[in-house]
């Protein structure tokens, strides 16, 4: 499924060309409050003072876990950070995680959520941007088991960007289990009705997750992090409440 | 005299929707593909269809987050509170909005509107002229309403021209409603900007939208200021 040579070098696409969604990139800042890069910074700062066991990284779906009181009850036991930023691509997570925000911890398991974003790269693209960054993450930190996960669908009805995030699933779940360390994990089961709709009590926006949304991909993904974080040698591992 | 002559003058200008686009009611065009924009239009308006809210919040990410969190539950549910809020919505979305239906089946006493920090190709005066024509907009299809505007916040970690624009909006916006009857503005930054210029992610995770946290500190007054107007409603 897709172009297999994309599964040792995801940042050239069929044909030699550049992936441009493995491009590292930082997001320019044109509004003129510069907050991209002040959370950016912050996160630096955190791998500075902090040990986490469990590293998120992503986009806004990431972020805007972290407000929520699910994230209290079953990922700050986990000791868990979270270098989420509203907006970002596969470009620019991997900016970040080549610019510092992989410094100093050595986290057991880094949850990827990210390419709902990546408006101007095909299906294939995205997932090869996935890819890079699921490569980058095991050769930085050689011990690192690394979850992906996949994209939700998105909109009211059916749309070409449900379609669109389904092809990155489908390639994802090929090339991620050939990186070893890598797996896939769907949290997306049950969010589209049998009539097609998406419910606002589950993405207020259709993109964004409610309370109730989080927490229905919470419980799968939390079981996916406690039977690691267990299968794990112990080196330095705080005990879990 | 002539400070005030010239201010609603120029409220006339900005507000005319010919020369102002933050004051010319525009829907968000689809270019992502999905759609959601309208969607979430649409879903308003037939929700409103069955409801009789005492309050109407409409605006930007800031309204609808809001409504994602407990303090939505504690503070606004008890006053029959609906929530409008579109993430990234400008003035002249929000002006679309109200005219094509959002407020054709509802008759709330309060209007709480919150929007502008979104506007990034308006000068100040060009958003104040938008928040100025939704209340209009307001005036003339809900003559019984009261319209609170809320003031915008500060944003960015450190001092930036946002900041400087969002507080020029607020000063604005405070002396074009200072002689309405119906509307007025509600500054309900708590005092989020620390001595060094800085905002913190507690209050603002991302240096713009606001933590369970920073609504607490937001919401508690803003909810007494409330009360205080339906109660008055209630008495006229």
């Amino acid at each position: 499924m897709g172009d297999t040579r994309l599964i040792s070098n995801p940042q050239r696409m069929s044909g030699d060309e550049i992936n441009p969604a493995a491009v590292a990139q930082a997001v320019e800042d044109v509004q003129g409050d510069d907050r991209w890069m002040s959370q950016h910074t912050r996160f630096v700062q955190e791998c500075k003072d902090a040990e986490p066991e469990v590293l998120f990284i992503g986009d806004s779906m990431v972020q805007l876990m972290q407000q929520y009181e699910i994230w209290r009850e079953l990922f700050s036991p986990l000791h868990a950070l979270n270098f989420g930023i509203g907006g970002d691509t596969t470009c620019n997570v991997l900016w970040r995680l080549q610019n510092g925000e992989l410094d100093n911890i050595r986290p057991k398991v880094t949850v990827v959520w990210v390419g709902t974003n990546n408006h101007e790269h095909s299906a294939e693209q995205v997932a090869g941007g996935i890819l890079a960054i699921a490569q980058l993450l095991t050769s930085r930190l050689p011990k690192t088991k690394v979850v992906v996960l996949g994209l939700l669908a998105r909109g009211d009805g059916p749309n070409p960007l449900r379609e669109k995030n389904a092809a990155v699933n489908g390639f994802l779940r090929s090339w991620l289990p050939r990186l070893g360390q890598a797996q896939f994990l769907d949290v997306g089961a049950g969010f589209v009705h049998s009539d097609g709709t998406i419910s606002t009590r589950d993405m207020f926006d259709f993109l964004h997750l409610t309370a109730a949304g989080y927490r229905a991909i919470a419980k799968p993904l939390s079981d996916l992090l406690l039977q690691i974080l267990d299968e794990t040698p112990e080196e330095k591992r705080a005990s879990l409440v | 005299m002539h400070h005030i002559a010239n201010a609603s003058l120029t409220d006339k200008v900005m507000s005319s929707g010919d020369s102002n686009p933050a004051a010319t009611p525009t829907p968000c065009v689809d270019i992502q593909g999905d759609g959601r924009w309208m969607s979430l239009h649409n879903h308003f308006v037939s929700n409103s269809k069955d409801k009789e809210p005492d309050v109407l919040f409409v605006g930007d990410s800031l309204v609808q987050l809001l409504h994602q969190f407990e303090v939505w539950r504690e503070l606004f549910s008890p006053l029959h509170a609906l929530n409008f809020g579109v993430g990234g919505d400008e003035t002249q979305h929000v002006l679309w909005r109200l005219s094509n239906g959002e407020l054709a089946h509802i008759s709330p006493k309060v209007v709480v509107l919150w929007v502008g920090t979104h506007n990034h190709s308006h000068t100040a005066e060009q958003i104040c002229g938008g928040i100025m024509a939704i209340v209009q907009l307001i005036k003339d299809k809900l003559p019984k309403a009261y319209t609170l505007v809320l003031g915008v916040l500060p944003r960015g970690k450190m001092p930036n021209p946002l900041r400087e624009r969002n507080a020029q909006v607020n000063k604005l916006v405070k002396d074009a409603v200072s002689s309405l009857p119906h509307a007025s503005l509600l500054n309900v930054d708590p005092g989020f900007v620390h001595s060094d210029g800085s905002i913190s992610h507690q209050d603002l995770y991302d240096f713009l939208h606001l933590t369970p946290q920073g609504y607490q500190a937001v919401c508690q007054p803003l909810h007494a200021h409330l009360k205080g107007l339906l109660e008055k409603q209630a008495e006229n």
